[in-house]
């Protein structure tokens, strides 16, 4: 019985995962490819930063939650240690799609370019065992124009 | 320096390999390192229970008894609440006269520890550090003393060739590493099912070879094998007989279904020259009751 439900679990996780995060690359490259031309890079401490008139920090942010077809793998992984390939897509969505929703932001206001954009990466309910394990993951930059 | 928007169409983030392989690799990585520890737990537990000394076995025998429902075991020289136990140490004592020049070797087993189950079913047990249960219902059926002490050599033998040991399975290696450190002593988790133990079964061959140990002592004893094996002669009476299925009925069962054992038996008997007859030995009375004394 207890075998049936993880089955159950891991399939539903295999499938509708899979399904959902093929979507998800679609939208993302799409989208990557329409705001290409607004650059985005960063500055030391000691360069001048491109003259603007004006300068606002954008935020984007998304919580990304695991399957239980990752679950089961990066427990497995656990035991062995090595790459968790499972979790890898699972960042690297976020990451764009935090990216893409601060640039699509800063967009909308204006901006012609945006420099220093950094990252950040929390996990919510992971670490306890159980109950939600997702992840969040924050852009942000100063848009200029 | 102008911008020229260029897109990444790799993809270096991410590992481009299927879940599905990835997971069968996994899987496969965990359940092959499973087996092979499966396997050497098994050798391993093998290699402790040949060479276990009668002082570890004794603490393996506490942490296990802890977890069984009798009410007491006690060892020769203690005071028992229930003077039959001291009647079945003496039998013990009795059947092991001469225990050396009888078998060819010294009793390897820590002292007897015997104890009553109450319950009525006719059975009789050993556990890892000579822990020897009779139930009551064995010690209402049996007839004669010859009975009895058939039944006690019989475990004797399992004890001599450590089969409770080897019976724990892989079970033994985490108890006795556990009984080494002192942790199985505060009942913990170390003692897997413990009831079960109660329900212990040893391949045909430890049955035989307990059972030509037994017929040995008991030869040694009463000087001839008559009554020993009508204990046995009762329970295959009682015995369905099952025709074309006895067969499975027997493959089912590790003790060899009674009309079968006893032909066994009785060739020992004859092919180590035991006289087949001779008197039986009476049986205290009462021994069916706490103290020899049931109410009237």
């Amino acid at each position: 019985m207890e075998l049936l439900v993880l089955l159950i679990l891991t399939g539903l996780g295999f499938f509708v995962g899979r399904h959902l995060e093929q979507k998800h690359y679609a939208s993302i490259k799409e989208r990557e490819k329409k705001t290409l031309h607004i650059p985005m890079m960063n500055f030391g401490a000691k360069q001048d930063l491109p003259h603007a008139h004006e300068a606002q920090m954008f935020v984007g942010s998304v919580v990304v939650a695991n399957d239980y077809f990752k679950t089961l793998s990066a427990a497995l992984r656990n035991l062995v240690g090595g790459r968790v390939v499972a979790y890898e897509s699972l960042v690297d969505r976020g990451r764009r799609e935090a990216l893409l929703r601060m640039k699509a932001e800063a967009m909308e206001w204006g901006a012609s370019q945006i420099v220093n954009v950094r990252f950040e990466t929390s996990n919510i309910g992971g670490q306890t065992g159980g109950g939600l394990a997702a992840v969040e993951i924050m852009a942000y930059g100063t848009a200029i124009r | 320096m102008k911008y020229v928007p260029k897109e990444i169409t790799q993809e270096v983030n991410t590992t481009p390999v299927h879940p599905l392989v990835n997971l069968a690799y996994l899987a496969g990585t965990v359940a092959l390192v499973g087996v092979a520890i499966y396997f050497l737990l098994g050798i391993a537990a093998d290699q402790i229970a040949r060479r276990i000394g009668p002082e570890t076995e004794e603490k393996i025998g506490a942490v296990l008894v802890q977890a069984f429902p009798v009410q007491e075991t006690v060892g020769a020289n203690e005071n028992a609440t229930d003077s039959r136990l001291e009647y079945l140490h003496e039998l013990a004592i009795s059947i092991q006269t001469d225990l050396e020049a009888v078998t060819g070797e010294p009793a390897n087993y820590p002292p007897l520890k015997i104890g009553i189950l109450d319950t009525p079913v006719e059975n009789a047990m050993v556990m890892a550090g000579s822990h020897l249960f009779f139930t009551e219902g064995l010690l209402a059926a049996v007839d004669s003393e010859n009975e009895l002490a058939f039944v006690m050599a019989h475990e004797l033998g399992h004890l001599q060739n450590k089969d409770p040991l080897t019976a724990l399975g892989r079970s033994l290696v985490w108890i006795t590493i556990g009984s080494l450190l002192g942790l199985g002593q505060q009942g913990s988790g170390v003692v897997p099912g413990a009831f079960n133990l109660a329900e212990l079964n040893y391949s045909r061959g430890q049955e035989t070879a307990a059972d030509e140990y037994a017929i040995a002592l008991i030869a040694q004893r009463y000087t001839h094998g008559d009554h020993s094996l009508d204990f046995f002669r009762r329970a295959q009476e009682n015995e369905l007989d099952l025709g074309a299925l006895n067969r499975v009925a027997e493959w089912e069962q590790t003790h060899p279904m009674s009309g079968d054992r006893i032909k066994k038996l009785e060739a020992i008997l004859v092919e180590e020259g035991v006289a087949l007859t001779g008197e039986a030995t009476p049986l205290p009375e009462d021994i069916g009751c706490p103290n020899f004394t049931c109410e009237p």
